[in-house]
């Protein structure tokens, strides 16, 4: 079971980080690129529940950090998932579940994930961040994260469904 | 409730992640670097794959664009747009790519710059603020650490990590990244930084009292053996100066003459030209004949110490100055 869970979460991380960083992040979208990988942990949280939430969130961080062409801290991403997946398993009841709910939920994610990317960078005294962009990229990727919403959220759904059937969580 | 099980492993999680934040912030190289190499073998190779399946989109957002940013080129891709769209688009997506090849050969010739060219295959997003890209060549290339990076538009920015098969490239709009420049023309240096914007540079000058007026050019002031910096390449043109001559610091907007929102390929300087090319690598560049003449005096200086040139300074920049008036081609 536990396997299958790690195949599921494993597969959806890699395949979010490859479309994030070689097609999302190309297409010269303005501000910030569409946060995939968030949307992705916070629809495994959704499905699976808040420590697989977590655990995705850790892995999709440490993989986006160590993978090219980042140079940001390795570890920074990790906390900031880890936290992102653990808050919607756990604090979202499965009642609560609308469509509209889970767009608001992924939005705030997203938008939280680049404020506290930031936030985070600042305060370790890196001197990259330019806080005069930091509200129109944090609207903006919480913009991008609703959008991704409808069609990742319930992709991923279907899939725990289907490869992991015994999963009761939603 | 959490089980006790639960709590264990989110509390492992957490202290995990924030040993790497530690470990990683001690600097240097840090147990990360081959943590790095190896994901980016195992992701370099996955990226390359996903830059061909996705090119016709992200060739299709590049062309795009072109399309929106650039008002001023807007006559000559309408031209290019109606020869263009009778072709299919994967046609489309080559012969652009060609075309950026051919203009990167162009500077590579005309500088006498060695590169080996590379398509990027990976970009950093941007809620991270840096401004990185991964490029699909690498040590088995012959790329090194900080080799410069250009394109056919100019400077694009210097090689930060390498690895076997991919290397990751820092933009010169990263706000870390710095660049010694030269006024073309002139021999007024300064210092061109990044300032996280994808359309904006600052040049300062060094000398308060140097002359820099808006619609000059900058190019490179190169680096000493070529790194991370080769001499001569175009980096933009000035397009708004503040503070008044005498001024305790003048700095000068820049626009960058490549765009690097759209960048697809790029050749890595794996040898600088033995001479300093001078302002001979311009845009306007076609024309090489008025630009030549000044040059051909210059070249006879093997440093690229610019500080120590002799008089020939004013002939040269009388000559040299209609020449970045045009950087639209």
């Amino acid at each position: 079971m536990i396997y299958r869970q790690g195949i599921v979460i494993g597969t959806c991380i890699f395949i979010a980080v490859v479309v994030e960083l070689s097609l999302l992040s190309r297409l010269g979208i303005p501000g910030a690129t569409p946060d995939l990988v968030v949307v992705t942990v916070v629809a495994i949280a959704l499905a699976m529940g808040p420590l697989q939430g977590a655990s995705a969130g850790f892995a999709a961080g440490v993989l986006i950090d160590l993978s090219p062409p980042s140079d940001t801290l390795v570890g920074v991403n990790a906390i900031i998932y880890l936290v992102i997946g653990f808050i919607a398993g756990y604090w979202v009841d499965p009642r609560d579940r609308t469509l509209i709910i889970i767009m608001g939920i992924t939005s705030l994610s997203t938008g939280g994930a680049a404020f506290a990317t930031a936030a985070v960078d600042t305060l370790l005294g890196g001197s990259r961040v330019n806080w005069a962009e930091v509200p129109w990229i944090t609207l903006s990727a919480a913009l991008y994260g609703l959008l991704l919403t409808p069609i990742v959220v319930p992709f991923v759904g279907w899939l725990v469904k289907k490869v992991t059937p015994e999963m009761s969580f939603s | 409730m959490l089980s006790r099980r639960t709590k264990i492993i989110l509390a492992t999680l957490v202290v995990a992640s924030l040993t790497f934040v530690i470990l990683d912030l001690r600097g240097g190289d840090g147990p990360f670097s081959s943590a790095r190499a190896a994901v980016s073998s195992v992701l370099g190779g996955v990226q390359r794959g996903a830059a061909t399946v996705f090119s016709p989109v992200t060739g299709f957002s590049e062309w795009w664009g072109t399309q929106v940013d650039q008002s001023g080129q807007i006559r000559t891709l309408t031209d290019d747009n109606a020869l263009l769209s009778t072709q299919l688009v994967e046609a489309e997506n080559d012969i652009a790519r060609a075309n950026e090849l051919d203009a990167l050969l162009r500077v590579a010739s005309v500088g006498r710059y060695r590169v080996v060219p590379a398509e990027v295959i990976a970009v950093g997003p941007a809620q991270d603020f840096s401004w990185t890209v991964t490029i699909d060549a690498g040590t088995l290339d012959g790329v090194e650490e900080d080799m410069t990076v250009i394109n056919g538009d100019g400077l694009v920015g210097r090689v930060l990590k390498v690895y076997n098969s991919t290397a990751t490239v820092v933009l010169l709009v990263d706000p870390e990244s710095s660049v010694g420049g030269r006024v073309a023309g002139s021999q007024e240096i300064g210092i061109v930084s990044g300032t996280g914007r994808q359309n904006s540079l600052q040049f300062q000058l060094l000398d308060p009292l140097g002359e820099v007026n808006a619609g000059d050019a900058i190019v490179t002031f190169g680096s000493k053996g070529g790194r991370p910096f080769a001499p001569g390449l175009p980096i933009g043109e000035v397009v708004d100066v503040s503070g008044t001559a005498g001024a305790l610091a003048r700095v000068a907007t820049v626009s960058p003459y490549a765009d690097v929102s759209q960048l697809s390929v790029v050749g890595v300087v794996v040898r600088p030209p033995r001479e300093d090319p001078r302002d001979s690598v311009l845009p306007s560049a076609p024309a090489v004949a008025p630009t030549r003449a000044p040059v051909a005096p210059q070249t006879t200086d093997p440093t690229p110490d610019a500080t120590s040139k002799p008089e020939v300074v004013q002939e040269d920049e009388k000559a040299a100055t209609p020449a970045p008036a045009e950087p639209g081609n």
